[in-house]
């Protein structure tokens, strides 16, 4: 162990230290993408999706299937970005019309196992449909090379991630914020009884915003499919991150998920400079301690 | 109501009843009793990439033993579970395959986890085991005892072949990348002695443990462009394996460093990496179809054909002759001739086979099932990444080693497991 030289080298490196921070910020964007909607879906329909991860598993197999079956253009990329998610959304539709709608005035814990038990099926027919071999995809050729940010070389990929995710947090907010639908979703977030009493169908807004929150997920999927192997497990790998960041963020808080998403990306991503050891468990750790200062998350409001 | 309800229920257990009987017996209609083996594998989830075509390599080789008249004039017959990557699953089903099947001996494990934890069993259990799939050198080394076998290689052979060639590259400082458990620090902890032992004058300079499963590496990958290595070693493997891969290749971490890693050679990472593989990497591996093999090994070209023929009959979506289905069709003819020199099933008297130890030829050389540990020491190969004439990257420049020349003696065998004993004795 004697040969193991410097203890914090980086600090000096500013160069490095900026690529480190922008990586940690695109790990957080990918991370808002899938926990925003799952926070989505538990703000309306007050359901924890644990088969969240399962609809970023099927976006990014989705992704592979379209690249597969599409010609070998440049935009073939763009489409299937655009097609995988959308079809991730029907599937989204369809569960929720067929499964979860018979469960939303059962026990919570009914509804864990239910949800769970998606997780478990979703996964198994993605064994059956896809089969065990990793997939994956390439990043189009306009991205697939590197920029110099501070003379380091840092993916372009990344670059877009870095532009579309926020891109999408503002499309969110102002659909929530400027848009009868958004409205509509904040009501039912408060006290969805009156909002059916008032006439609105909420079974049709339910079944939207579980289509949404699938798409969201599916989004994420997609356009992670080409930093990453499209693998079996990768469901449950995304899940427990993303369960962090939306408690940490307060369920069911929009600009709660975004907070914590870049935060657990910086975390992570420094946490493994500073403490490579324990690492892992520096997540954790901020959980439990948002859990034990702000039992609600972050931006989240207190049950009464 | 009440009536169509216990109907239904009838039907389903009339239906459960016949199903049971049907498919029972028939199994064993063809000779005499079969030789049972309880194999204990994970058939569900992430490592059935590997699992299925070693599975296919089993069967395989099940089917041509039993053509040719069985074992002791007996059918072989493997009787699966899945332990779903579970060491406490593993155990469970090796007790309900021993106690209730009634297994003759067990076998199987693809994670070092499952097979020390089956192998504990079995020694309480007395029970013989063939651990398969899984590499850690502890499970015949420091954990070893009588009622264990090793049928294919452990971490010690091919980290070494790997840690050799390295040795011949202009390199002198090193950082890894491994997966933070038993199987990651036991690859490190090899290639780094072994390679201070042959080239002294190495440094190494940083190190990087990932959570097994991890997906984003991209931190890891900044603090390896910082550690002004000019080698890295990487132990991640699967689809892990692609994440940092893919990860690593923009940051431009492969013009700066050299790569050696075992595992990228395997087809289940080249073919998703596609023209993203990392040309220029060190590899251990197994490629039936390069110059150089087929060259050694007449008889390679032929297994591989009917490999890829069986693989189709059987409607598997994946066909090609990989290490894990070499390994599989190794195992079955490995424990088949064990109990065939043994003339008996008894778990005492195959064990006094294993120790006296014995060589197998395959078609791609031979095998030697060493006595004092009864660990199997086949050949090794190693190479480099490189774009083969269909354009898909593949493992070229092939070189063989064979293990017994590179693998720890039985003299250091027995001294870590003294060191073992001693350490639990405190």
């Amino acid at each position: 162990m004697d040969t193991i030289t410097g203890l914090f080298p980086w600090i000096t490196n500013g160069p490095l230290l900026a690529v480190q921070v922008l990586s940690g910020l695109s790990v957080g964007m990918f991370l808002f993408l899938v926990s925003v909607g799952m926070s989505l879906i538990f703000g309306v329909t007050r359901i924890v999706n644990l088969a969240h991860g399962s609809f970023y598993m099927v976006g990014a197999y989705l992704m592979v299937s379209l690249m597969e079956v599409l010609p070998d253009r440049p935009w073939a990329f763009w489409l299937a970005l655009l097609v995988a998610p959308l079809g991730v959304a029907a599937l989204g539709a369809v569960i929720e019309m067929t499964l979860l709608r018979l469960i939303y005035h059962r026990d919570p814990l009914m509804q864990l196992i239910m949800t769970f038990g998606l997780l478990l099926v979703i996964g198994t027919l993605v064994l059956l449909v896809w089969g065990p071999d990793n997939k994956s995809v390439s990043r189009p050729d306009i991205l697939a090379g590197s920029v110099k940010v501070f003379g380091q070389p840092f993916p372009s990929y990344y670059l877009l991630v870095l532009g579309l995710a926020p891109a999408t947090a503002i499309a969110l907010w102002l659909v929530f914020y400027r848009t009868r639908w958004g409205m509509l979703i904040r009501a039912a977030t408060v006290d969805r009884e009156m909002l059916g009493a008032l006439g609105v169908n909420v079974a049709a807004l339910y079944t939207q915003v579980f289509a949404f929150g699938s798409w969201l997920a599916g989004f994420g999927g997609a356009l992670a499919a080409p930093t990453v192997a499209v693998a079996l497990g990768m469901d449950a790998d995304v899940l427990t991150t993303a369960f962090v960041v939306v408690v940490v963020g307060g369920l069911g808080s929009f600009a709660g998920s975004f907070i914590s998403a870049l935060l657990v990306g910086e975390l992570q991503s420094f946490g493994i400079l500073v403490f490579p050891a324990i690492s892992i468990v520096l997540i954790f750790a901020l959980m439990a301690v948002v859990l034990i200062v702000r039992p609600w998350g972050l931006l989240g409001r207190p049950e009464e | 109501m009440y009536m169509r309800r216990t109907s239904a229920g009838t039907w389903i257990v009339v239906l459960i009843v016949l199903l049971g009987v049907a498919v029972g017996p028939t199994i064993a209609a063809a000779q005499g009793k079969p030789i049972r083996i309880g194999e204990i594998n994970s058939y569900s989830g992430v490592a059935t990439v590997y699992t299925f075509p070693y599975k296919e390599g089993l069967a395989l080789a099940t089917k041509e033993i039993n053509d040719a008249g069985g074992v002791l004039g007996r059918p072989l017959e493997f009787v699966h579970r899945d332990d779903k990557l579970k060491p406490d699953e593993a155990v469970k089903a090796a007790r309900e395959l021993v106690l209730q099947e009634k297994v003759d001996f067990l076998a199987g494990c693809i994670t070092s986890a499952v097979g020390l934890a089956i192998s504990a069993y079995a020694k309480e259990a007395k029970h013989l085991y063939f651990a398969t799939h899984c590499q850690t050198s502890r499970l015949t080394w420091d954990d070893g005892h009588k009622y264990v076998a090793h049928t294919t290689n452990n971490v010690n052979q091919y980290v070494r072949v790997a840690a050799r060639k390295a040795a011949t590259l202009p390199v002198k400082k090193w950082a890894h990348i491994s997966p933070d458990y038993e199987y990651g620090h036991n690859m490190w902890e090899e290639f780094s002695t072994y390679l201070k032992q042959i080239k002294p004058d190495v440094q190494f300079v940083q190190q990087n443990w990932p959570k097994l499963g991890e997906t984003d590496h991209s931190s890891y990958i900044t603090a390896l462009l910082q550690s002004g290595a000019e080698g890295v070693f990487s132990s991640v493997w699967g689809s892990q394996h692609i994440n940092f891969l893919k990860q690593a290749r923009p940051f431009g971490l492969f013009d700066k460093m050299r790569l050696v890693a075992p595992s990228v050679g395997n087809p289940d990472e080249l073919d998703p990496l596609g023209k993203e593989a990392p040309l220029g990497a060190i590899t251990t591996g197994f490629n039936p179809y390069d110059e150089n093999m087929q060259k050694w090994h007449p008889k390679l070209a032929d297994w591989s054909k009917k490999y890829v023929e069986w693989a189709k009959a059987r409607g598997m979506k994946d066909t090609q002759p990989k290490l894990g289905a070499s390994w599989g069709y190794a195992s079955a003819y490995i424990i088949a001739e064990a109990i065939k020199r043994a003339k008996s099933t008894d778990p005492d008297k195959v064990i006094g086979v294993l120790t006296e130890g014995f060589d197998m030829e395959f078609p791609w050389g031979k095998v030697t099932m060493r006595g004092c540990d009864q660990q199997a020491i086949p050949p090794q190969w190693i190479g480099v990444v490189k774009l083969g004439k269909d354009g898909k990257p593949t493992m070229g420049d092939v070189e063989e080693i064979h293990g017994k020349d590179i693998v720890r003696s039985c003299d250091e065998v027995a001294k870590l497991r003294a060191a073992a004993a001693a350490k639990q004795q405190k």
